[in-house]
């Protein structure tokens, strides 16, 4: 096994590791809801909050690298450059994640000053995580691409995959920058901030995930670098060519021009046309191998990475995405089910499918099934969707109350929190929660066992 | 058949990339002019100075800011200088305790407590204004900010985050100078109840 | 927009996706088993798709510009999947399986 790939395990550990942490973290948030007494006065729901996304966002950050690190000394035929120091790397990256959270717990809040911002909290979303860290992820980044770009310069080999990794990486990083600002004026705060969130998880992290499809697809049916490739060019042309101008969606309501609204609806309406061609072609792809693999967990979680990503995405998004829609619907908890839906389908299924792949290769499996796995996919995914829905109700009904019928006002929010639908789907969010924590157990579980428990029942389906 | 060329399809992503790209940047330029203050969208932040209010706009048909006369915030008109001193520090306040992971701005945020982008307008300060004796909404609005906890009106309360006098005067500048920044009517009719829920 | 219209018509967008979606799964098994009435049923997703599309069109206080957007994606959606599935097969044959 090439170093690289053993710090592929290493990451991909970390990944999961993490993964549990956001789960706890969002359980803990969705409690709030039903219980806003709790912890008052010592823990409260946006510490919670904080910890539930920035891990989602480094988890799945651990899990692309993870991937990457996974492929790429078997793409370039050779260890990769500068693999010593991105092990040390990741040992600094794990050591600073651990420290940023005990600070957002314990210390929480700092004065109205510089020190707060480069040592505790930066309070903008999704990039809370303090300066000082802020710099630590860029390094970690700028050391992942030089990792990338050494190794494919000294070896003069790069594939059309490898291509689209390399230039996908040099906006992912330069986007990263806005962490670091504090800009006064929010319009152009919010402005900034959504280039960096947009562009990431609508449009560079796409192309990743594409890139570590493309990998496992090859090594999963069997399917040629050249169609592999072919379907990553048209995913880019399709899911760039509408989510670059797709931002505009996000730039209805902050105080930026209103022709956004017409560019922002109609390049964000045509995102969910690439998503059917991916659904089409996953069937395709399952059908032409009669649904057979030597490995069903990760064949299974891709298939969910196709669904998910289009019903997450695609049809969620699209009925909030028209901006007279919008106007009622934006920053409810219909916002926050579609988020959830979306991420779910198309990152976390994603990671979970590649990373089945790679415990097949690494315990020498020859076929890769069980029953646990089944009983994890089962619940994660049905406590996903049960969320998913349950937030649905809670937002319809938000945006009914508070939005529509009191006009946004204080009252008409607490009106809105307080209306019967709202708090029962914010109930059976929390039980689908409970059911998507004990999804993670088993698959944690899983992982752990996997191909180890039984002896490997090579005869029994990997011949066909 | 070039359909079945990678290399025609890479030359559609590069192009399509470029293309999307370069729109991208020019709307950007442009938006950044307006949402500067003093732009088209976002006022200079001595509006502070002067009455703020939200109606809704039948030309354009949506609600829409209106700047009326003079109305200095605590008392105390303030000149451009210090209008920006008051508007950073608001921003670094709202950073500081990570506002936005609880309350949402523009619609943008979290979801556990209200949106602030009309807070300077909420009906709810006059009640806020009576119960703590204060003689403005701005006092009233710091009074609260100061000791959220014990404004117990619903199920939700805000906690302590061991605000300052000076930095709840700076929020509450901040806040109204958001309130005037034209948002394409959101959030709609604010304050105008429909019906009864 | 009236709090009944928002949620009607945002349930309707949901539902027009969703079965574009249904339409394209369904059909593209119909063609993996070659089965006619498997087709049939995709083409009765797609009728249906399109029941959703006029309905949009029809009862939602939407834009005229939104609703012509919304026609000619049910087009668009239409011509997805026996045009990807076209192209999956001639990308397909020169393989060597």
């Amino acid at each position: 096994m090439y170093r690289s790939q053993q710090l592929a395990l290493k990451y991909l550990t970390a990944a999961v590791a993490l993964f549990g942490v956001m789960t706890v973290a969002g359980l803990l948030s969705a409690y709030y809801y039903i219980n806003p007494d709790f912890l008052f006065g010592i823990l409260h729901f946006n510490i919670a909050k904080i910890l539930h996304i920035d891990t989602m966002i480094i988890w799945l950050l651990m899990g692309f690298m993870g991937a990457i690190y996974w492929f790429l000394p078997e793409e370039f035929g050779r260890e990769l450059v500068g693999i010593r120091l991105a092990e040390i790397l990741f040992y600094v990256f794990c050591a600073a994640v651990a420290v940023v959270a005990i600070v957002f717990i314990v210390v929480q809040y700092g004065n109205s000053n510089e020190i707060a911002l480069w040592f505790i909290n930066q309070g903008r979303k999704y990039v809370e995580a303090p300066r000082w860290a802020a710099i630590g992820v860029v390094v970690v980044m700028a050391v992942f691409a030089y990792n990338v770009l050494g190794t494919a310069y000294v070896t003069g080999k790069v594939t059309g995959i490898t291509a689209v990794l390399m230039i996908d990486l040099v906006p992912l990083l330069v986007l990263y920058l806005d962490a670091f600002p504090a800009i006064s004026n929010m319009s152009a705060d919010l402005f900034w901030w959504w280039w960096l969130v947009h562009l990431w998880v609508e449009a560079t992290w796409e192309v990743l995930i594409g890139c570590i499809m493309a990998w496992t697809l090859m090594q999963l049916l069997g399917t040629s670098r050249r169609i592999v490739e072919l379907w990553l060019y048209i995913e880019v042309a399709l899911v760039l060519g509408t989510g670059i101008l797709g931002l505009g969606h996000h730039y209805f309501w902050i105080g930026t021009p209103s022709y956004w609204l017409t560019i922002g609806g109609l390049f964000s309406a045509l995102e969910p046309l690439p998503l059917l061609g991916m659904v089409i072609h996953a069937v395709y792809d399952a059908g032409t191998h009669h649904m057979k693999t030597t490995n069903r967990p990760a064949f299974y979680w891709m298939l969910a990475e196709a669904f998910g990503n289009f019903l997450g995405g695609g049809v969620w998004g699209f009925m909030i995405t028209l901006p007279q829609i919008n106007l009622y619907a934006h920053g409810t908890q219909w916002t926050v089910s579609h988020g959830h839906f979306a991420f779910w389908g198309a990152y976390a299924c994603g990671v979970l499918s590649v990373i089945y792949l790679v415990i097949q290769k690494v315990r020498g499996l020859a076929y890769v099934d069980g029953t646990l796995w089944k009983w994890s996919f089962a619940a994660l995914n049905m406590g996903l969707v049960g969320m998913v829905g349950a937030l649905l109700v809670s937002g319809f009904a938000q945006a009914f109350v508070e939005r529509a019928i009191g006009g946004s006002t204080h009252e008409a929010f607490m009106l809105g929190q307080d209306n019967h639908w709202f708090v029962e789907g914010m109930i059976t969010r929390f039980i689908f929660g409970l059911m998507f924590v004990a999804g993670y157990v088993a698959l944690v579980w899983d992982l752990l066992t996997i191909g180890r428990r039984a002896p490997v029942l090579a005869a029994a389906g990997a011949a066909e | 058949m070039h359909l079945n060329d990678p290399a025609f399809w890479r030359a559609g992503a590069i192009s399509t990339v470029a293309i999307m790209s370069a729109v991208l940047i020019m709307l950007t330029i442009d938006s950044l002019a307006a949402i500067s203050p003093g732009g088209s969208n976002v006022p200079l932040y001595t509006v502070i100075n002067q009455h703020i209010d939200y109606k809704f706009d039948e030309r354009r048909g949506n609600d829409a800011p209106v700047i009326g006369g003079p109305e200095p915030l605590f008392g105390k008109v303030v000149d451009a200088a210090q209008a920006e001193a008051l508007i950073d520090k608001g921003k670094m306040v709202i950073q500081s305790r990570a506002c936005i992971d609880c309350h949402t701005f523009f619609g943008n945020g979290a979801y556990y407590a209200p949106d602030l982008t009309k807070a300077w307008l909420d009906p709810a300060w006059e009640t806020w204004q009576a119960i703590t004796g204060a003689t403005t909404r701005e006092d009233a609005m710091v009074k609260f900010l100061m000791n959220p906890e014990t404004n117990r009106i619903s199920t939700r309360a805000m906690p302590n985050l061991g605000i300052t006098q000076q930095e709840a005067e700076a929020i509450v500048a901040y806040l109204k100078w958001m309130a005037a920044v034209d948002t394409n009517g959101f959030p709609p009719n604010f304050g105008h109840m429909q019906s009864k829920p | 927009m009236s709090e009944i219209s928002l949620l009607q018509s945002a349930l309707l967008l949901g539902l027009y996706v969703a079965l574009a979606g249904g339409y394209g799964f369904v059909y593209t098994i119909a063609r993996l088993r070659d089965a006619i009435m498997l087709q049939q049923t995709s083409f009765i997703l797609y009728g249906l798709h399109g029941l959703t599309a006029i309905a949009i069109v029809a009862w939602t206080p939407l834009q005229v510009g939104w609703k012509g957007l919304i026609v000619a994606s049910s087009a668009a959606f239409l011509a997805i999947p026996p045009i990807t599935w076209r192209f999956l097969q001639r990308t397909h044959e020169t393989e060597v399986q």
